[in-house]
């Protein structure tokens, strides 16, 4: 800290800019009064203040924390929508994962009672500061939600699993309530569903392309599935520019090759082929 | 222990709550405080009044009155019977209160406790808890005095303090006016002999033999040689004039600390819907916690017993998920409890009694993310326990074995957080294909190619042919299944068998064969086929 304090002052150049004819009693004070180049230099406490509010939590997954400006914005909403294999639940436990293995609690809100411990301790999350609560109703589930908010929980992820969801969408006034709880103690929530719940509460909406399944194949059968390939669509996201997207790939636990690489039959019994000159 | 009080060196304190019957209801009902009212014990035709509040005084109540008798002075006396529980939970807070002063505490019953001061004056002048400066010990007892019995008035009971060197003697001194009221080490018989008899509370034949000898005080009773009283009055004689001379031989008693805390009350009348049983709950619960929290203690277990009309008694136990003292959330939890499972009667009495436990505490962190609070998180944790049930809520664990829509949970109790944040490790996540579990596993019509199993001939070695075609099964008109999710469609791929046996030596075994179907939609399935039964099922979804 006091280094990089130091290397900023030190960074100032030596000679003092011309300062301006005009600098006078009548000029603007503050950080207007001074030249460019200084004025770059300086922040305001209310700048400060409002990086600090700004934090984002790292999903885990470096291609959604591109999309996001550096992950999952403390405070806010974000939503993530998307239909049957479309990675949306791996990216779940990625960010479940991701915020346990840094020592933060987490709760998971799993409408459709679909979490498979050992396959989210497989992903990496620690279970011990990982909170499962099973809702019923759309409606429980946002109760539930306001509570681990409030409690002080710093990441809530609420999956409503597949529908026919229960209980429908929920009210929006319900998911407005939930962003302020959620601003209030500075949680990150996330909200994962097969069509767009959250209404406007979402601060930003990300859309997962049905993902298309990467089979490792022998000869002409396929062997074993390899993993998942999906792509990431920025659907909306406020004080900001939408509309890009970014590939991802998931890997298969039971597949050590990773499945972005084109993946080719593979042969048993090939002859090695010796130089010409051997 | 009798030597060490003739020398002085053992200082006792007495409590006493002053017309205890009525104190232990009046911090019930605190709102009765400035009516007219008595206490009544006994039934029928016998039943006297035992205390009354200064406003029934005033009109001419007296213990020993009938309840016509008041009723004929004052017309407007409110009555109400004695009531054990009360006052059973009225002696227990005011030993909660000794208990904060010293850690040997007796219990002599009705509203009267002594309790060790040895060493305590000295304690709370270093301390500066005492206000007085004054080095001389009378004054630091007193104002231990008005501390102890500004601690009981906090806790809702008026009292009376005296200090002295023998037991009798502070309860004596005790109950006297202008309290604290001490007596110096040493001089429990000066301090005894000029006051009337009637206080040593002899028994009555006992007393109206002294009063025909012309022994009116304590004093005049002490300066009767021993040997003559004890001829002549006998046992009980002796022993009263060996405590009229200041000796008291009965050592402090000190008691076991309770297992438990309790709170409750008889009512006036039946309850018999939920809103006024938890008005009234309520304020006992919020008696309860308090006493806990003054223990540094709050409650696991809350044990909910209600009397019920005209009989019976009904016995609940509310598990908590944490230790809690949240009045609200105690107070939910009944709720919920009682809606749940009505009593089914109308409620004449109810007892609350709490299981404490250490509350957990928090290590706060500079650099490292913040921890949950304690109590926030019991507190929430029991609101979601009343909200969804205990076995939706929790933190979960594999089990030990294959069958993926198998979970344990166990109490969510996260470990404190690390010294700093690995910002590091969060970043790069493992990219792994998750799958959702489908609890339970979706029963499904599949169509395979080729022959069917059961054509094989030797089913430890059939295989099953490769499914092409997925369907959910249509039973019972089919109600159930278009609540749930539909899996239906051609097979694009498919990939298996892989077989899975577990547990093949217990009640519950599986047999299974293993499937990843890919459908035209492009979704992709983990189905299983049951070896013992030949049923399909799906059990997760890659997604």
């Amino acid at each position: 800290m006091l280094h990089a304090v130091r290397t900023a002052y030190l960074d100032i150049p030596d000679e003092v800019p011309e300062i301006p004819a005009n600098v006078g009693s009548r000029a603007p004070l503050g950080p207007r009064a001074l030249p460019q180049d200084l004025r770059d230099r300086m922040q305001s406490a209310r700048q400060l203040l409002g990086k600090a509010e700004r934090e984002l939590m790292p999903t885990g997954l470096p291609v959604l924390d591109r999309l996001l400006d550096g992950g999952l914005p403390r405070g806010e909403l974000v939503e993530v929508v998307g239909g049957r294999s479309s990675g949306r639940f791996s990216l779940v436990l990625e960010v479940l994962a991701a915020t346990t293995r840094a020592g933060e609690a987490a709760a998971l809100i799993d409408l459709g009672d679909h979490l498979d411990p050992a396959r989210a301790e497989a992903a990496g999350a620690d279970l011990s500061r990982l909170l499962w609560v099973r809702p019923r109703t759309v409606e429980q589930a946002l109760a539930a939600t306001e509570m681990l908010l409030g409690a002080g929980f710093p990441l809530a992820v609420v999956d409503l699993g597949l529908p026919p969801l229960r209980g429908g969408r929920g009210i929006e006034a319900a998911w407005l309530r939930l962003t302020r709880a959620a601003a209030a103690r500075g949680a990150a929530l996330l909200v994962s569903a097969p069509y767009r719940a959250s209404g406007t509460a979402a601060a930003a909406v990300v859309e997962l392309d049905r993902g298309n399944a990467r089979w490792l194949r022998s000869g002409a059968s396929p062997v074993l599935l390899a993993g998942l390939g999906g792509r990431l669509v920025l659907e909306k996201r406020r004080g900001g520019s939408a509309g890009q997207s970014a590939e991802t790939s998931w890997r298969s636990a039971e597949c050590l090759t990773p499945p972005a690489l084109e993946v080719r039959p593979v042969r048993l019994f090939e002859r090695p082929r010796l130089a010409a000159s051997a | 222990m009798s030597r060490r009080v003739e020398t002085g060196r053992s200082r006792l304190a007495c409590l006493t709550v002053p017309l205890f019957p009525l104190a232990a209801r009046l911090r019930s009902e605190p709102e009765l405080i400035r009516e007219a009212l008595a206490i009544l014990e006994g039934n029928g035709q016998a039943a006297r009044i035992v205390a009354a509040t200064r406003a029934a005084r005033a009109a001419g109540v007296r213990p020993g009155l009938s309840l016509p008798q008041a009723r004929a002075l004052c017309p407007k006396l409110a009555v109400r019977p004695r009531d054990a529980i009360s006052e059973r939970a009225a002696e227990e807070a005011l030993i909660e209160v000794a208990d904060a002063f010293s850690p040997r505490v007796e219990s002599a019953g009705d509203g009267t406790i002594f309790l060790d001061l040895d060493g305590l004056p000295r304690a709370a002048s270093l301390s500066g808890a005492a206000t007085t400066a004054t080095p001389d010990p009378d004054g630091l007892e007193r104002a231990l005095g008005r501390d102890l019995a500004a601690a009981a008035d906090a806790a809702g009971l008026p009292v009376r303090v005296g200090i002295a060197s023998s037991k009798l003697a502070a309860r004596v001194a005790a109950g006297l006016p202008g309290s604290p009221v001490i007596v110096p080490a040493g001089e429990e018989a000066a301090f005894l002999a000029p006051l009337p008899l009637a206080r040593l509370a002899p028994e009555v034949d006992l007393s109206s033999t002294l009063e025909r000898w012309g022994v009116r005080s304590i004093g005049d009773f002490a300066r009767l040689p021993p040997a003559e009283v004890a001829s002549r009055l006998g046992r009980s004689g002796s022993d009263l004039h060996t405590v009229a001379r200041g000796l008291d031989p009965r050592p402090l008693v000190p008691r076991e600390p309770p297992p438990s805390f309790e709170e409750g009350m008889s009512l006036e009348w039946p309850l018999a819907t939920i809103e006024p049983f938890l008005f009234i709950g309520r304020a006992a619960l919020e008696r309860l916690t308090k006493r806990l929290e003054s223990a540094g203690l709050a409650c696991l277990r809350l044990e909910l017993d209600l009397t019920l009309e005209p009989e019976g008694n009904l016995r609940r136990a509310i598990e908590l998920p944490a230790p809690s003292r949240d009045v609200k959330t105690l107070l939910s939890l009944i709720r919920l409890d009682l809606e749940a499972n009505p009593p089914g009667a109308p409620v004449i009495g109810f007892l609350f009694r709490a299981h404490p436990d250490r509350p957990r505490e928090a290590q706060l962190s500079l650099l490292g993310p913040a921890a949950l609070s304690p109590d926030r998180l019991a507190a929430t944790l029991a609101r979601l326990f009343a909200l969804l049930g205990p076995e939706r809520v929790g933190s979960p664990r594999p089990i030990d074995g294959h069958r993926p829509e198998r979970a344990a949970l166990v109490a969510f109790a996260p470990p404190p957080p690390p010294l700093v944040m690995d910002r590091a490790a969060a970043r790069q996540g493992r990219g792994l294909l998750g799958v959702r579990a489908l609890r339970p596993p979706l029963p499904l019509e599949v169509i395979t190619e080729g022959p069917a199993p059961e054509a094989v001939a030797n089913p430890a070695i059939s295989i099953t042919a490769r499914p092409i075609e997925v369907r959910p099964v249509v039973a019972n008109g089919g109600e159930d299944v278009a609540r749930r999710l539909e899996i239906r469609g051609g097979v694009r791929v498919a990939a298996g068998p892989w077989a899975l046996e577990e547990g093949w030596w217990t009640d519950d075994p599986a047999d299974r064969e293993y499937w990843d179907v890919e459908l035209f939609g492009g979704s992709v399935y983990r189905v299983f086929r049951d070896r013992t039964t030949g049923d399909w099922f799906a059990d997760g979804i890659y997604d």
